[in-house]
């Protein structure tokens, strides 16, 4: 078997390792020049090092001090995420369902998507304050139309031919809104969670840095609240990379847990 | 003019006819006009006819999915108002719930519709193992109809419809989509869910769109030929094949006789609809 043509033709086996050791090889290089370029700089606050980070990150997370902002910023993604979710997907349905709805609410959406949750942080400083309720509305409003477009379009999307089997079966109207329209739209629906989830979690970080402005560091909290006063008081770049390697980790776990989360819900897509 | 005091046919359409306005244009097409059908009780009645000649719109409005802009549809001698179970359909392109299994296909109107009006769990339950194993779908409960071959797609079709214990069974070319043999098998297998060995009064009544003719004379009690620009009915034309039959009857004369008859009925506008 091994010998002649179909030996020389054979791939050969690798080992396990290869894969990813060639994988890593780049990112390593990378981090060690980084490495040697920050040891050449005189100020270890201004020019951040792997090293610097990694200790920095290590004591953040024994001081508690990481954790307890995370959560925060965590808590508040959810809880604004809920309230998108609800109102998103209720008023989605509505639309999708309803022309009049329709006609009436999409102007209205549609002169608002182009307003950035950062544009609207003003407005939500002076009404709530520095604390959670105007982290809560930012988050809300940003995750908000993903939720409301792709919902709608999931909705009006829903092959006719389901809806019309399910009244000849005599289910009633409200059955079929339940039994067809929200299956039938769920992985729209998915989707549009899935990216609001990654707009919550980006305004989130935006929204504290400016509330730690505002309120000159203290009070609001979360992670964003966190790097505002490494740049603003402690001023050392070792923490605020460390808070940025720590987001887009959370970013990357979030998107995969609920791309899991989207499998296990159409199952019959996969 | 019937006499009075005979029964009602089962099913009835008088000058049925139905237009379409285009939602921009706002330009009106007549899609079918005239039809005059009546329809008994355990009768099995194909409509043939070029695409485009209406059928299923006719069927639609039978279906109650859509009503007729002028004429009626009868039931049983009661107008037809809406989509109701007494009148099951299949659809061309079977309309099967994605997210759902086969079971849950099947089961789907009597676990939410009328059809399991008054039903226990179990009775449901039992019916839908029966129907399951009416179209020979056991092992493959759990599937979703996305693992199922194209064959197996129209028998979950075929046993939802049943499983519903409709009067009349409305199907809009339920085997077009599937190749030659699995389509002759099914035919028969068809004809024998049906009822094709009970006698007449145990039989449903089935309305069955086709565009082939000879599927057409294999299945049907009587074929009514539909033509285009409008719909209308052309012929009706009585099949006098005895029951049960099977896959020899196609290679008889008169098999041959009512198929040639059919096509030239329909030949001149079939070449039409494809110039
Ligand atoms: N919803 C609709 N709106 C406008 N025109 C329609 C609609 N449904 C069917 N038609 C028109 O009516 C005619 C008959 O269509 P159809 O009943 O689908 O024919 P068939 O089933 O015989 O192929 C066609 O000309 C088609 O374009
Ligand atoms: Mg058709």
């Amino acid at each position: 078997m091994s010998d002649g043509l179909a030996g020389a033709l054979a791939p050969r086996p690798e080992p396990r390792w290869a894969t990813p050791a060639r994988g890593a090889a780049l990112p390593l290089l990378l981090l060690a020049a980084w490495q040697a370029w920050a040891t050449t700089q005189p100020d270890i606050t201004r020019a951040p090092s792997p090293v610097q980070v990694a200790a920095t990150f290590v004591r953040l997370t024994a001081s508690g001090d990481l954790p307890v902002s995370l959560l925060q910023s965590l808590g508040r993604v959810l809880g604004g995420f809920a309230a998108a979710l609800v109102l998103g997907i209720v008023l989605g349905i509505a639309m999708g369902t309803s022309r009049t709805v329709r006609a009436a609410v999409e102007p209205i959406v549609e002169s608002f998507r182009p307003v950035a949750p950062m544009a609207v942080l003003p407005i939500a400083i002076l009404w709530f304050g520095t604390g959670t309720p105007a982290a809560l509305s930012i988050v809300g409003y940003a995750a908000f139309f993903p939720l409301l477009l792709n919902t709608v379009h999931g909705v009006s999307q829903v092959d006719r031919t389901l809806l019309q089997a399910a009244r000849t079966m005599g289910v009633p109207r409200l059955r079929i809104l339940r039994k067809v329209v929200l299956p039938a739209s769920l992985p729209s629906i998915l989707l549009g969670a899935r990216l609001a989830l990654g707009v919550a979690w980006t305004a989130i970080i935006a929204a504290e840095l400016a509330v730690g402005a505002k309120s000159g560091g203290g009070g609001s909290g979360g992670i964003g609240a966190m790097m505002f006063v490494f740049y603003a008081y402690s001023i050392d770049l070792n923490g605020i990379v460390a808070c940025m390697i720590v987001i887009g980790l959370v970013a990357l776990a979030i998107d995969r847990l609920f791309r899991g989360l989207e499998r296990r819900l159409t199952p019959w897509r996969h | 003019m019937e006499a009075p005091g005979t029964t009602d046919p089962k099913l009835r359409l008088k000058g049925v006819a139905k237009a379409f306005t285009a939602p921009r244009t706002l330009k009106r097409t007549l899609a079918v006009t005239g039809v005059d059908l009546a329809v008994e009780a355990g009768e099995f009645i194909c409509i043939v006819g070029p695409s485009g000649c209406g059928k299923s719109t006719v069927m639609n409005m039978i279906a109650g999915l859509d009503m007729p802009s002028s004429g009626t549809i009868e039931i049983n001698g009661v107008p037809v108002a809406g989509p109701g179970a007494d009148r099951g359909v299949m659809f061309q392109d079977y309309a099967l719930f994605p997210w759902l299994t086969v079971e849950e296909n099947i089961g789907f109107g009597l676990r939410n519709g009328t059809p399991g009006n008054g039903l226990s769990r179990g009775e449901v339950e039992a019916r839908v193992r029966e129907h399951v194993e009416l179209v020979q779908l056991a092992g493959s409960e759990t599937k979703y109809p996305h693992q199922l071959s194209g064959g197996m797609r129209q028998r979950v079709a075929l046993a939802r419809l049943l499983a519903n214990g409709p009067d009349v069974l409305l199907m809009d070319e339920p085997l077009g989509a599937l190749d030659a043999q699995t389509r002759l098998i099914l035919q028969t297998e068809l004809l024998r869910i049906w009822g094709e060995t009970a006698p007449q009064a145990a039989r449903k009544t089935a309305v069955f769109i086709t565009h082939d003719i000879e599927e057409a004379v294999f299945l049907a009690d009587r074929v009514v030929v539909m033509s285009r620009h409008p719909g209308r009915v052309r012929a009706v034309i009585p099949v006098d094949l005895a029951r049960p039959r099977d896959e020899h009857i196609r290679a008889t004369p008169r098999f041959g006789q009512l198929s040639e008859e059919i096509w030239g009925l329909i030949r001149a506008e079939a070449y039409e609809a494809i110039a």
